[in-house]
């Protein structure tokens, strides 16, 4: 039999997959990581147009913490030897709602100064908000429990918040609780992160979520996603491990129904694992034969909803942030407040006006020259929305909703940006599936049904984690749901499993 | 679904979500792949359609799908935009950046235009008037570039500023506002030594004849004639001919010309980002730019490459780009705008050390700190060893 020529051959080098790949390198195991793409990052990357570096992804980085309170991401960092100059992010968000029943109000940092501030908008919302908060306290640590291994009955003991809601939506809860529904609303902006309405967004993750940022604070690096994903790069070639760019895998090579490796440009290689960050859904439709996907497999993937993909305008401006009075890292806007209703347009290309405006300006202070500012837009499209645009008027269409986009935020804040654009790029679900590869441009991964989102993934993990032997799946598509940290900590896991997996059948076999 | 109240409730209703879902495959492909594709194809397949002489030193050459190789559509594009051909010259294989002189419309029609000067004692031309005939099959990139009209970031009124055959970008973009596809306007100010050396001199004369949305100055640098200007390209000039209010600024020809205008532009105090530029693989020798380290550019080093994890040694000329000398040395890198832009040629540097002109270094911030560079701008000042991520569209070379 053909000697295996590496431990790990990791397919994309997405978050999760540079994650992945830095942890079994890290654990001393030979690694190669093919990526399509001549960068690494996957989504998480950068581009320079003129005077201007461009973040293309990344919101706030979670779990990282400051340097004196390091968080797992970056607990996981210092373990793979990654030091990086990172920026707290001011402020929550900035939530506006221009139709009727609208408001406008700025969270900043930290639980208390939430709390009062949402009190404030809605008189007597106080108690109700600061028990969500215990409870979101409750549900990070529970996840903490889980990430570490413990079991349900352990968890339930020390936090039965957590078993108790671990089924409920975040806005039943809320509603339980005694939320007002406009205090309510302005706790669910952050729907828009993994794309699941809070009237179906399983309670403990988002309530995690929430605790996480406005406790621990969020992160961005001072040269974009690029520096992130660089240094994982690095991290992984001082273990030895190998990065091949512009490598697309062709096909995931099986022996027995198991994997034993790739094929790419032509040549073939062999590992005793392989970990993919490309989706199940490219896997089984593109790489795998079609024999050697398994029944459960197939059915899993059919019985998934494809997640969102993205639309966002980045926009270098000749003006600085504090000419153009813009205090808010992070504005969220929209006409209506319900997240239902914010969900069901982004299904439309018409009336989709849920949109995110960062200034990296605010986070970062030098990330553009002085006198200037990095601004850029985020929307979200449903799977499908797109799935007409012809390429003739592809340009076009881009253009308007990119002017609409702009307008809408001009109209929200008072803010003029139109006439300090000195560089713009606009990127479409068309842009993603052509950096990325993902079916259909897709950004998140699966849609999170309620029993297709992280509690719900868990239950199965033990069956679905490698779909066949030897297969496994890091980023978006595994257990976890989109985001940077949820990448990190997958591939963190997932490879830590493959290694475990590699380890004892290298001693059964001796 | 029923009721989840219990984790075991959620695992159960999981449980039976997949058990009832088909086994069929999920498909390969999905509109957006196809869009994408569409737009931006890893390669098109084209075939010589036409050969038009412009006189004894330019061609035109009209290109077609072949959709016996498996292109049969063309990627639409906007005016201004390039296209890399690539070509394979004995043991080499390299890229060339051509601006698309026709218009959109035409490309929806199944037509790109290029139209090429004969460079002396160059490599790609030469090659190119040898042996591009009618059914030569030609393989190129997807349109690329940044020399277009943005109406969201660039002044309506745009003065082109030329010299030799970057004129076709601005050709394209008149082409599209006379076919009424581009809403802007356009004054073109095309440099030339002599009346015989103009490119599409008529051709563009007939455009501007045709609407008050493109103006045409012909400026000779060394000859007084009536119906052109006479001079260099300079502030006076452009200040004479720029319509009044805000205008944009796009400038492509060779290195000496796009400096010394850019020069002259800063004295007109244009707002940063009213002035761009594309050298589409014009640049001068190294130790034509500021702070270059080497006494003697005509030295030559070892360059180890690493693909995929074969390994290989060839001679590096320090005046030439690390991208030349793959090409040279038979590897097959990739590459794009040949300018420092693109980043598609992005390559990292193990050992050694190099020369990048600041003016061409439009890398990304921690792509310097990690040790990357872009081969096509970069020269080496040592012997060094570059991981070079060759293309899988390595062997649609023609």
């Amino acid at each position: 039999m053909m000697a295996d020529q590496y431990d790990v051959i990791v397919v994309g080098a997405g978050n999760g997959g540079l994650l992945a790949a830095a942890t079994a390198a890290k654990l001393g195991k030979k690694v190669l990581v093919l990526e399509q793409h001549n960068l690494p990052g996957g989504a998480a990357s950068s581009f320079v147009r003129g005077r201007f570096e461009f973040e293309t992804a990344l919101h706030e980085l979670a779990a990282y913490g400051p340097k004196d309170n390091p968080q797992p991401v970056q607990q996981i960092f210092h373990w793979l030897g990654i030091d990086l100059e990172m920026h707290e992010i001011p402020g929550v968000y900035r939530y506006i709602i221009t139709g009727e029943d609208g408001f406008d109000i700025a969270l900043p940092n930290g639980r208390e100064a939430v709390i009062a501030a949402i009190e404030r908008a809605v008189p007597g919302s106080k108690a109700a908000v600061s028990t969500l908060f215990d409870y979101g306290e409750q549900c990070l640590a529970a996840i903490d429990m889980l990430q570490a291994g413990k079991s349900m009955a352990e968890i339930g003991q020390a936090y039965p918040v957590f078993v108790k809601y671990a089924t409920r939506s975040y806005q039943e809860v809320m509603t339980e609780l005694g939320i007002p529904k406009k205090a309510q609303q302005m706790l669910d902006a952050y729907w828009c992160y993994i794309g699941i309405p809070s009237d179906e967004f399983e309670f403990p993750y988002f309530a995690e979520m929430l605790v996480t940022y406005v406790e621990h604070g969020a992160y961005a690096p001072q040269k974009r996603s690029h520096q992130l994903t660089s240094a994982l790069v690095k991290s992984i070639q001082e273990h030895g491990g190998k990065v091949w760019f512009n490598a697309e895998v062709e096909q995931i090579l099986t022996k027995a129904g198991r994997a034993t490796g790739v094929r790419v440009g032509g040549q073939e290689i062999r590992a005793k694992a392989v970990i993919s960050n490309a989706l199940p859904t490219t896997v089984f439709g593109k790489l795998l034969t079609e024999e050697a996907v398994p029944a459960r497999a197939r059915q899993l993937e059919n019985a998934r909803q494809r997640g969102t993909s993205g639309f966002l305008v980045y926009l270098g401006l000749n003006k600085s942030a504090e000419e153009l009075g813009i205090k808010d890292y992070s504005v969220f806007i929209s006409s209506t407040g319900d997240s239902r209703e914010q969900f069901e347009r982004q299904k439309t290309i018409a009336d989709n006006d849920f949109m995110i405006m960062n200034c990296l300006n605010l986070a970062v202070p030098n990330c553009s020259p002085a006198g200037t500012a990095i601004l850029y837009a985020t929307q979200l499209y449903a799977d499908g929305t797109w799935d007409q645009v012809q390429p003739g008027d592809y340009q076009a269409m881009k253009e308007e909703i990119a002017r609409r986009v702009i307008n809408e935020y001009e109209a929200a804040t008072g803010i003029t940006i139109h006439d300090a654009i000195e560089e713009i790029e606009i990127a479409a679900p068309a842009t993603f599936a052509r950096y990325m590869h993902t079916p259909n441009g897709d950004i998140y991964g699966y849609y999170g049904a309620p029993w297709d989102q992280t509690m719900g993934r868990l239950t199965t993990l033990g069956q679905d984690a490698q779909p066949l032997p030897h297969l496994f799946f890091c980023g978006g598509g595994s257990y976890m749901m989109d985001g940077y940290s949820s990448a990190y900590f997958s591939g963190y896991t997932v490879a830590k499993l493959a290694c475990a997996q590699i380890d004892k059948e290298g001693e059964s076999n001796d | 679904m029923t009721k989840m109240t219990t984790l075991a409730d959620l695992a159960s209703a999981r449980q039976a979500k997949i058990a009832a879902a088909g086994t069929e495959l999920p498909a390969a492909s999905y509109p957006m792949n196809e869009l994408a594709q569409a737009l931006h194809p890893a390669s098109q397949h084209l075939v010589i359609e036409e050969v038009i002489d412009h006189g004894p030193a330019a061609r035109s050459f009209v290109l077609a799908p072949d959709p016996s190789r498996g292109t049969s559509q063309l990627a639409p594009f906007q005016p201004g935009q390039y296209l890399s051909v690539r070509l394979r010259i004995g043991a080499s294989y390299l890229t060339r950046p051509y601006a698309i002189r026709s218009t959109p419309k035409e490309a929806a029609a199944g037509h790109y235009v290029l139209t090429v000067k004969l460079v002396e004692n160059g490599v790609a031309t030469p090659y190119m008037w040898d042996h591009w005939q009618v059914g030569t099959p030609v393989t190129t990139s997807a349109p690329g570039g940044e020399l277009f009209y943005e109406p969201l970031r660039d002044a309506r009124q745009l003065v082109a500023i030329a010299g030799g055959s970057g004129i076709t970008p601005f050709y394209s973009t008149a082409a599209a506002i006379l076919d009424g596809s581009l809403d802007a306007e356009l004054t073109i100010l095309y440099g030339s030594r002599k009346a015989d050396q103009v490119l599409l001199g008529e051709e563009l004369a007939t455009i501007a004849a045709k609407t008050p949305k493109v103006k045409l100055v012909n400026v000779l640098s060394e000859e007084e004639r009536p119906g052109f200007a006479h001079g260099l390209i300079d502030a006076a000039l452009i200040k004479r001919f720029a319509p009044a209010g805000d205008y944009s600024v796009f400038i492509s020809g060779p290195t000496a010309m796009d400096r010394f205008v850019t020069k002259e532009l800063a004295q007109l105090d244009l707002r940063p980002g009213r002035v761009r530029h594309e050298l589409t693989g014009n640049t001068a020798r190294p130790d034509h730019f500021a702070g270059y380290p080497l006494a003697n550019a005509d030295q030559t080093f070892s360059l180890t490459v690493h693909t995929r994890g074969q390994v290989v040694t060839i001679p590096a000329r320090a005046s030439e780009s690390l991208l030349i000398t793959l090409e040279r040395g038979g590897i097959v890198a990739p590459a794009m705008c040949r300018s420092g832009v693109c980043s598609v040629c992005r390559s990292q540097l193990l050992d050694g050390t190099v020369f990048i002109p600041k003016e061409l270094d439009h890398r990304r911030a921690a792509d310097a700190d990690f040790g990357y560079v872009n081969p096509c701008v970069t020269y080496p000042t040592s012997d060094l060893t570059l991981a070079v991520p060759v293309p899988d569209y390595a062997l649609e070379f023609e």
